[in-house]
């Protein structure tokens, strides 16, 4: 995928006049840009990535403890999700919010509940908790984005910290307090499917469970959703208000209405992700919710990925995941995981400025301009 | 000939300062009127207000015969007043096409209401209209560039250009030639020269060389401290004492 999906079908970037027939590195680009590519890919990744992860480097003989395991990588999904709609807002939209955590957290807790008090029915928690993230989204929107920059940060942070504390102490009879919800009661997929079970004929080495087959549906149809607003009028509507927002509402544009629209639709990412991993977790723990590092944490994994890019942030919430779960448990080294993070995450952003997947991004090109390069 | 634009009695003050002092201004469909007179003088501040950037202090603004003093910018944009900026304000990280793309989107879809699973290329009428709009401002052969690295002259044909896919029926320009080359503003003023026969346009055009003025202006209004002190057309405002007095010290025009 190139950098900025929605410009690649017409742009070829800052390349010179393009004479009429397409070069081998033009074809290619126009074959990999178009959605069931896109859909193909990720359907791809998502199949091979436990045996890439898990499986093969346990068979070439590195230490299990330093290697994925299969509920790492379903929450790198999970948190691949999340990733992919706050890149929504940040990257191609230009808005830093720092109250992420709302969305991911009240979906979480929703879901939580209702499959406690309704039914367990994982599309119902689902449906639940994703339209409660909506409705946050949308009050919380509609307030904080009447101020811009540093003002709309602060501000959606100020409304994390207050829905942590509501949560926490005056609603903690409902929500379990400081000790998180602990009673999640995850039903079966259509009254069948146990999602902790193996899925038959599957072997092992490849997907252990129904839960990453849900897991990894949820992954493609938001990459899939989120390609189709990138390249609607939507998305470049969105870019032009990163890039100037004065110029975009002096073509006629309801600057303000887009701008809520791509909070809610962040949030409605939030919400799918947040909702999983409850259905993951059987648990909603409040620190790994609510907490505001869970906002600062969704900021990090984007940027590590790369900003204003479809994949990138789920590859930075792998690395992210990767060094949170894994490195954490390292001999030595492991205690100082956070300080490994924040050098990790210092390295990428002073050289790289688009992520990693930028990096990706910039290795592909050199490598397509050397095949194309004879038939210029 | 009928009123396009209407400004009755409007004043804005900036705490003390009387930006906009009781300006009535009326300007006909098809006219190119510029707006002249010293730094300071109130253009902007007067085309702000006409777009709806600015909030009056007092006064009626009229667009076709409709009040537009409650409309947000984009509604003004919607209505069909195009603005053109002081400096190069275009989307430098997208490509010239896609800026006038943007434009054109925003004039048939701005007050949000297309659908965001579909793909662009699923509006050929708004494509068209991109084109088109690349065309009539001579770039339609660096679409594919990005916009942050076309000439300076260059950005700000896309920055007119990007005023005139959203399709105006009055555009303001407010210094269109700023900070050009003498060969960029030569070629800036026979654009808006041709665009208005063309496009039937209806112009607002502040700029300061009054060579340029003199030469393409079909009427001309003279403000000074927030009022227009003459108006008319070329010949007589350039006769007008009360002008050479105020707007140039006693220098000719
Ligand atoms: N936002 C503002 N706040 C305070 N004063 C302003 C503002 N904008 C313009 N002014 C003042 O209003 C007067 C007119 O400014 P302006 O319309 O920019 O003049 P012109 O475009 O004719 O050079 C100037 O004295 C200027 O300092
Ligand atoms: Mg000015």
């Amino acid at each position: 995928m190139s950098d900025e999906v929605g410009s690649a079908a017409e742009t070829e970037a800052d390349s010179e006049p393009v004479d009429e027939s397409p070069t081998l590195y033009e074809r290619w680009r126009q074959i990999h840009d178009n959605e069931s590519t896109v859909a193909a890919l990720t359907i791809l990744g998502v199949a091979l990535a436990p045996f890439v992860l898990v499986t093969l480097p346990t068979q070439l003989g590195l230490p299990s403890e330093y290697s994925w395991y299969h509920n790492l990588l379903t929450l790198t999904l999970i948190w691949g999700i999340f990733a992919l709609g706050y890149d929504l807002l940040l990257g191609f939209t230009g808005l830093l919010s720092f109250g992420h955590a709302i969305f991911w957290g009240t979906s979480a807790y929703a879901a939580g509940i209702f499959s406690a008090n309704v039914t367990g029915s994982p599309l119902a928690m689902i449906l639940v908790g994703t339209l409660t993230a909506v409705l946050m989204a949308w009050i919380i929107g509609w307030i904080s984005l009447r101020r811009g920059g540093i003002y709309f940060a602060i501000l959606t942070l100020a409304f994390g910290q207050m829905i942590y504390y509501i949560f926490l102490s005056p609603l903690g009879d409902i929500t379990g307090g400081e000790n998180g919800f602990t009673g999640v009661q995850v039903g079966s997929l259509f009254g069948v499917v146990d999602l902790g079970r193996a899925v038959p004929f599957v072997p092992e080495a490849f997907v252990d469970s129904w839960m990453y087959v849900f897991v990894g549906a949820a992954m493609i149809l938001s990459v899939v959703v989120g390609y189709r607003i990138l390249n609607s009028p939507y998305g470049a509507v969105l870019r032009a208000i990163r890039e100037n927002e004065q110029r975009a509402e002096f073509v006629g544009l309801n600057v303000w209405r887009y701008k809520l629209m791509a909070f809610i639709l962040s949030g409605a990412f939030a919400g799918l992700a947040g909702s999983l991993y409850v259905i993951q977790r059987s648990f909603v723990p409040i620190e790994n919710t609510l907490n505001w590092t869970v906002s600062g944490d969704i900021v990090v994994i984007t940027v590590l990925g790369g900003v204003g890019s479809l994949f990138g942030p789920v590859f930075g919430a792998g690395l992210y995941m990767y060094v949170a779960n894994i490195v954490s448990g390292m001999p030595v080294i492991g205690e100082f995981w956070h300080m490994i993070l924040g050098i990790v995450f210092i390295a990428v952003v002073a050289t790289m400025p688009h992520g990693i997947w930028g990096r990706v991004d910039w290795l592909r090109d050199r490598v397509a301009d050397a095949i194309g390069g004879d038939e210029r | 000939m009928t009123a396009i634009l209407e400004t009755r009695d409007l004043v804005k003050e900036f705490g003390g300062l009387v930006a906009t002092d009781h300006v009535n201004l009326t300007i006909e469909e098809g006219e190119l009127v510029s707006l002249i007179g010293p730094n300071g003088a109130g253009k902007s501040t007067l085309i702000n207000l006409i777009t709806r950037m600015l909030e009056e202090t007092e006064g009626e603004i009229f667009f076709e015969g409709d009040p537009i003093t409650d409309l947000e910018p984009h509604e003004v944009v919607q209505r069909g007043i195009g603005k053109s900026f002081q400096t190069a304000s275009i989307f430098p990280e997208l490509t010239v096409e896609e800026n006038a793309n943007i434009a054109s989107f925003g004039a048939e879809h701005g007050s949000f209401r297309f659908n965001f699973l579909k793909h662009r290329s699923s509006y050929p009428a708004v494509q068209q209209r991109t084109l088109d709009t690349l065309e009539a401002v001579g770039l339609r052969s660096q679409k594919d560039t990005t916009a942050a690295d076309l000439p300076y002259g260059d950005k700000r044909r896309l920055e007119i250009g990007i005023a005139l896919a959203s399709e105006p029926a009055l555009l303001l320009m407010d210094e269109p030639t700023a900070g050009m080359s003498p060969e960029e503003t030569q070629s800036t003023v026979e654009l808006i020269e041709d665009l208005q026969e063309e496009m039937d346009l209806t112009i607002l055009l502040v700029e300061h060389d009054m060579e340029i003025v003199f030469s393409v202006s079909d009427r001309i209004a003279v403000l000074n401290r927030g009022s227009i002190i003459a108006e008319g057309p070329p010949d007589e405002v350039q006769g007008d004492p009360s002008v050479q007095e105020a707007y140039l010290g006693g220098v000719e025009l």
